[in-house]
């Protein structure tokens, strides 16, 4: 039996710390892990748990961050809570893995502190490595502080083991702007959070003795697209099972979160769709401006990274009749291509009735960091395109870069 | 809201001091940011740390920061560092030094016009005679109530011990005696 | 050779299972080696065991091979090198003792031969077509080692 560990009613604590304590409460059976910074706490901060008595786990420290997956792979197909946590090039060396038990339909929770892809090397947060999973057939849950990466976690556990889903999931902070930045935490008490996320029930568990099972088969075209159409259509259907989850939470701790989280939005004339720790201070920047200059601001950010949910995008935009423009925010290196956000949001926004202009930037790689001022620029120039009915600069943009004006695309919309 | 920024270098504590003081700040209903930045920074490399304090939720991001209160934990950093970055009319500033107040703004001519909102404590004596080595950061945490007088002395004494709880209780002791001789000492 | 009436072996050719749609695939493709629950699996002989579809037990790829082994009883000396060798679990040997050739798996790749130690082999491969009694029938005799 573990020892109890004891908590405050407030704790101040850094997304990392916050996560760490997570996975301590959802009594995690095996942690695999390579640490990495910036989420190197969380793994470290767990094994202290281990070492000190307050989780009956394994911490499994192995060679790197594809072992660490892999080890993760083993021990959730042979019937256990599985977890662990990464960044930015672990997260790279990770991903032929992640693919794996997604097919294998393994509810592992992965912890990402998201950080740039080098090269140039470094440490800093950009949503490079978050964006790299996006294909990897993961539920990906977006963090925006430190109380949400204590929260998400918790969540995520009991999205991704409900058996109508059995997919793994990933819970995403920025790296030292939320995992290094501490702030008021509220955590649940130990038993609560517990009794939240639930026992773990094993599925095809290959310590079943009973019923020996293989794993990890492989198929030619025979199978294999049909496999990787049921487990598209879990993923798809997991929206449901997410919003139900994040509902019982709030039932308990009053903490409300959705697959999209919307701000001011009911009568805002422009919008910025952005994620991480961003919105928040995009929120704060939406508020000056809306007192300084009674601009109708309103922030669209999405919780949920996969499943994409193009229906609340769509339901945002449909809600508020007098959107005229919006601007999608990417903080990551979008290698030929429009953003990520503006790709998405724009295919959501296409079956709209009004289909405002959209517009891409480009912001804060390498953990440049986002100014309110900055924002509220930005704000302004998406009043402009209102104003003129189109885009007036190019659709895809680059800010808080030094050097001449960086920018693709010209509209030809008028 | 106020705004604090630290300079420090790596290894000198200005993290977990930014935490102690959220911490402390916290257990009074108040919303607290503590944070760093220093990345892949070796110990000894100069680097920021900073708190935000406020009634409400804080939910600002941006790392750049107008303070009100500056603190400077190495005495070479003030000569240094740009310490009156961003600074505002109204910000002061707390730095390690042996020297007298006047002897050092004679040497910092960017403090020439904020005589009146500079205070200075010798944080590194302090903590060599009180916790047994160099370790500014819970010093200069006494200075700043005395300054700031953000907390009564005995109500931070008592809350800054449930914060080092984990800390033998010679550490903790040593540091007590640090903070409350900083908080005597600054001027 | 089927060792026993309810034994299962074969009975299906490999590939000719029902294609079910995508919403009829097992979950994460895992796939179970028995019908129902067979706790005790691992203490029974593979023809007293309940494979199900899943596992290759039931499959044949008989119709795979050109050429086979055939077996000579009367020469083996029973060493299991072929047992340990065979890359298709097809020798079948009970208590250290060779019975005989899984044909339902054996694909014809000849390494049972090629370890057989015996003078004549115990095994040879022999055209698929060939009846196994004739090719006994003409088993070769000891060969005599040669002396320079």
């Amino acid at each position: 039996m573990a020892e109890k560990f004891e908590l405050n009613e407030v704790e101040v604590w850094d997304g990392n710390y916050a996560t760490s304590q997570a996975l301590r409460q959802a009594q995690v059976d095996v942690v695999a892990a390579y640490p990495i910074t910036p989420s190197t706490p969380i793994v470290e901060n767990y094994g202290s748990y281990v070492a000190n008595g307050f989780v009956d786990g394994e911490f499994v420290m192995v060679e790197s961050e594809h072992a660490a997956m892999s080890g993760c792979i083993g021990a959730a197909a042979a019937g256990g809570r599985v977890a662990t946590a990464t960044s930015s090039q672990g997260f790279a060396l990770m991903v032929e893995t992640l693919y794996q038990a997604s097919g294998m339909r393994l509810p592992i929770v992965l912890t990402v502190v998201n950080r740039a892809l080098a090269s140039p090397l470094n440490v800093r947060g950009d949503h490079s490595d978050m964006y790299l999973g996006r294909d990897s057939g993961w539920i990906q849950l977006d963090a925006f502080n430190s109380q949400e990466a204590y929260d998400l976690p918790l969540c995520a556990f009991k999205i991704g083991e409900d058996m109508s889903v059995r997919l793994p999931v990933m819970v995403h902070q920025d790296g030292f702007t939320t995992s290094h930045k501490a702030q008021n935490v509220y955590p649940l008490d130990n038993d609560v959070a517990y009794n939240f996320v639930g026992d773990y029930v094993p599925v095809d568990e290959m310590l079943d003795f009973t019923r020996p099972v293989t794993h990890g088969a492989q198929t030619e075209e025979d199978w294999h697209y049909e496999h990787k159409a049921k487990q598209h259509k879990a993923l798809m259907d997991s929206r449901p099972v997410i919003d139900r989850v994040l509902a019982e939470f709030k039932e308990l701790t009053g903490r409300e979160y959705k697959r999209v989280e919307t701000y001011m939005m009911e009568d805002a004339q422009i919008a910025l769709v952005i994620l991480g720790s961003s919105v928040e201070t995009a929120i704060l920047a939406a508020k000056q401006l809306r007192e300084e200059e009674g601009l109708k601001v309103g922030i669209i950010a999405p919780r949920c990274i996969r499943p994409f949910p193009y229906d609340l995008i769509r339901d945002a935009i449909d809600n508020s009749s007098n959107l005229k423009a919006i601007c999608c925010m990417d903080k990551s290196a979008p290698g030929g291509a429009m953003g990520m956000l503006f790709n998405e949001v724009s295919s959501a926004a296409y079956t709209t009735n009004t289909r405002p202009l959209i517009s891409n930037y480009i912001y804060g790689l390498g953990g440049r960091d986002f100014a309110i001022d900055e924002a509220k620029r930005i704000m302004k120039e998406q009043k402009a395109h209102a104003d003129a009915g189109h885009i007036t600069t190019n659709i895809q943009q680059f800010s808080g870069l030094r050097g001449p004006k960086l920018g693709f695309y010209e509209t030809r919309r008028s | 809201m106020v705004e604090i920024r630290w300079h420090s270098r790596a290894g000198q504590g200005a993290v977990t001091g930014a935490k102690g003081l959220g911490s402390v700040v916290a257990t009074t209903g108040k919303q607290v940011q503590a944070y760093a930045l220093y990345g892949s920074a070796k110990r000894g490399a100069a680097m920021n740390a900073y708190n935000r304090i406020d009634d409400n939720p804080i939910t600002n991001h941006e790392t750049k920061m107008y303070p009100d209160f500056v603190f400077v934990i190495d005495p070479a950093l003030a000569f240094t560092d740009d310490i009156t970055k961003n600074d505002k009319p109204e910000t002061k500033y707390i730095i390690t030094t042996h020297l007298s107040k006047d002897e050092l703004i004679a040497k910092i001519p960017a403090l020439q016009d904020k005589v009146e909102r500079t205070f200075v404590v010798d944080c590194m004596q302090i903590s060599l005679d009180t916790i047994g080595r160099t370790m500014p950061n819970t010093p200069v945490l006494g200075a700043f109530m005395k300054v700031s007088k953000l907390y009564e002395l005995d109500f931070f004494l008592d809350n800054m011990k449930k914060v080092l709880s984990k800390f033998p209780q010679k550490i903790i002791d040593a540091n007590m005696a640090a903070i409350t001789r900083a908080y005597n000492e600054v001027k | 050779m089927s060792l026993q009436g309810n034994d299962n072996r074969g009975i299906r050719e490999l590939g000719a299972e029902k294609k079910v749609g995508w919403d009829e695939v097992t979950q994460g493709v895992a796939l179970n080696s028995f019908v129902g629950e067979s706790e005790n699996s691992a203490f029974l002989k593979a023809e007293e065991r309940n494979y199900n579809d899943f596992n290759s037990y039931t499959a044949t790829v008989a119709s795979w091979r050109i050429i086979k082994p055939v077996y000579n009883r009367d020469i083996c000396i029973d060493c299991q090198n072929c047992w340990i060798w065979c890359p298709d679990t097809s020798i079948i040997s009970r208590d250290k003792q060779m019975l005989g050739i899984d044909y339902d798996h054996c694909k014809g790749c000849g390494v049972c031969v090629e370890v057989c130690p015996t003078n004549p082999k115990s095994l040879l491969m022999f055209s698929e077509a060939k009846d196994n009694n004739e090719a006994l029938a003409g088993w070769p005799v000891k060969e005599k080692k040669v002396k320079n």
